[in-house]
């Protein structure tokens, strides 16, 4: 039984990755995802990638550690999203902060109605697994946690780059 | 260190940061850093950019004495 409930989740993460990637591609298409970047911007990113790299390896460290000393507090795929989120984070801020994480021919309206609108949906569907209590078994986060990780990782990007495009806006209009 | 000659020759066109960033393809903000010295062009980005304000290299890019 429980093979075959590990083959269900194996074949959802395929599925979701699948479907994930084709948006992506769509998005591509349509031109609302775009990866033309100027000199400075693709040295910019070289040096936040760097700092997520950096990120992701401490994060699967601690994850490593706290699962040897406290036990199973997560489980092994959240974890795993988790790391990656907070990697992700830390490259998208570093990003931000030096006016490299859009490129040149993307439209910032655009792409943050998009993380809005993801961050919300993944958000919501975490608001769903706090209230079937399902997100939270046996005292350990369980894999319904990617949703609500996502969320947040994509909320604080949103933030962020609110932020700076607010005090861009208002340095230009100086 | 700051770029005046660079912001200048462009006001001397009238061009904003966003239309000289166009004219060479590249990012408003990378126009703003190189004109307040927090980055380095290339050199093929300082040619493209005397191009477009019709100005030699010297004029634009020559560090004063």
């Amino acid at each position: 039984m429980e093979h075959s409930m590990g083959m269900g989740l194996g074949l959802g993460v395929l599925t979701g990755v699948a479907v994930g990637l084709l948006f992506v591609v769509v998005l591509f298409k349509m031109k609302v995802l775009d990866m033309t970047f100027d000199e400075r911007q693709k040295r910019a990113r070289g040096q936040a990638f760097a700092w997520g790299f950096a990120t992701l390896v401490i994060c699967v460290a601690v994850y490593g550690l706290s699962d040897a000393i406290l036990g199973h507090w997560i489980d092994v795929l959240a974890a795993c999203i988790l790391c990656v989120c907070i990697a992700v984070t830390v490259f998208a801020i570093v990003c931000i902060r030096k006016d490299a994480y859009l490129s040149l021919k993307e439209r910032p309206r655009r792409i943050m109605l998009l993380f809005a609108v993801l961050a919300a949906v993944n958000l919501a569907l975490g608001a769903i697994y706090i209230r079937n209590g399902t997100l939270v078994e046996n005292g350990m986060l369980t894999s319904r946690a990617c949703n609500p990780i996502t969320g947040i990782m994509l909320l604080v990007v949103l933030a962020v780059y609110a932020a700076k495009y607010l005090r861009d806006r208002k340095e230009t209009e100086e | 260190m700051k770029n005046l000659r660079l912001k200048s020759a462009r006001a001397a066109l009238d061009l904003s940061q966003q239309q000289l960033a166009d004219a060479v393809g590249v990012s408003r903000q990378t126009i703003n850093a190189i004109e307040k010295g927090d980055y380095n062009p290339t050199i093929r980005l300082c040619m493209a950019i005397c191009r477009v304000l019709d100005r030699t290299l010297d004029e634009l890019f020559w560090e004063e004495e």
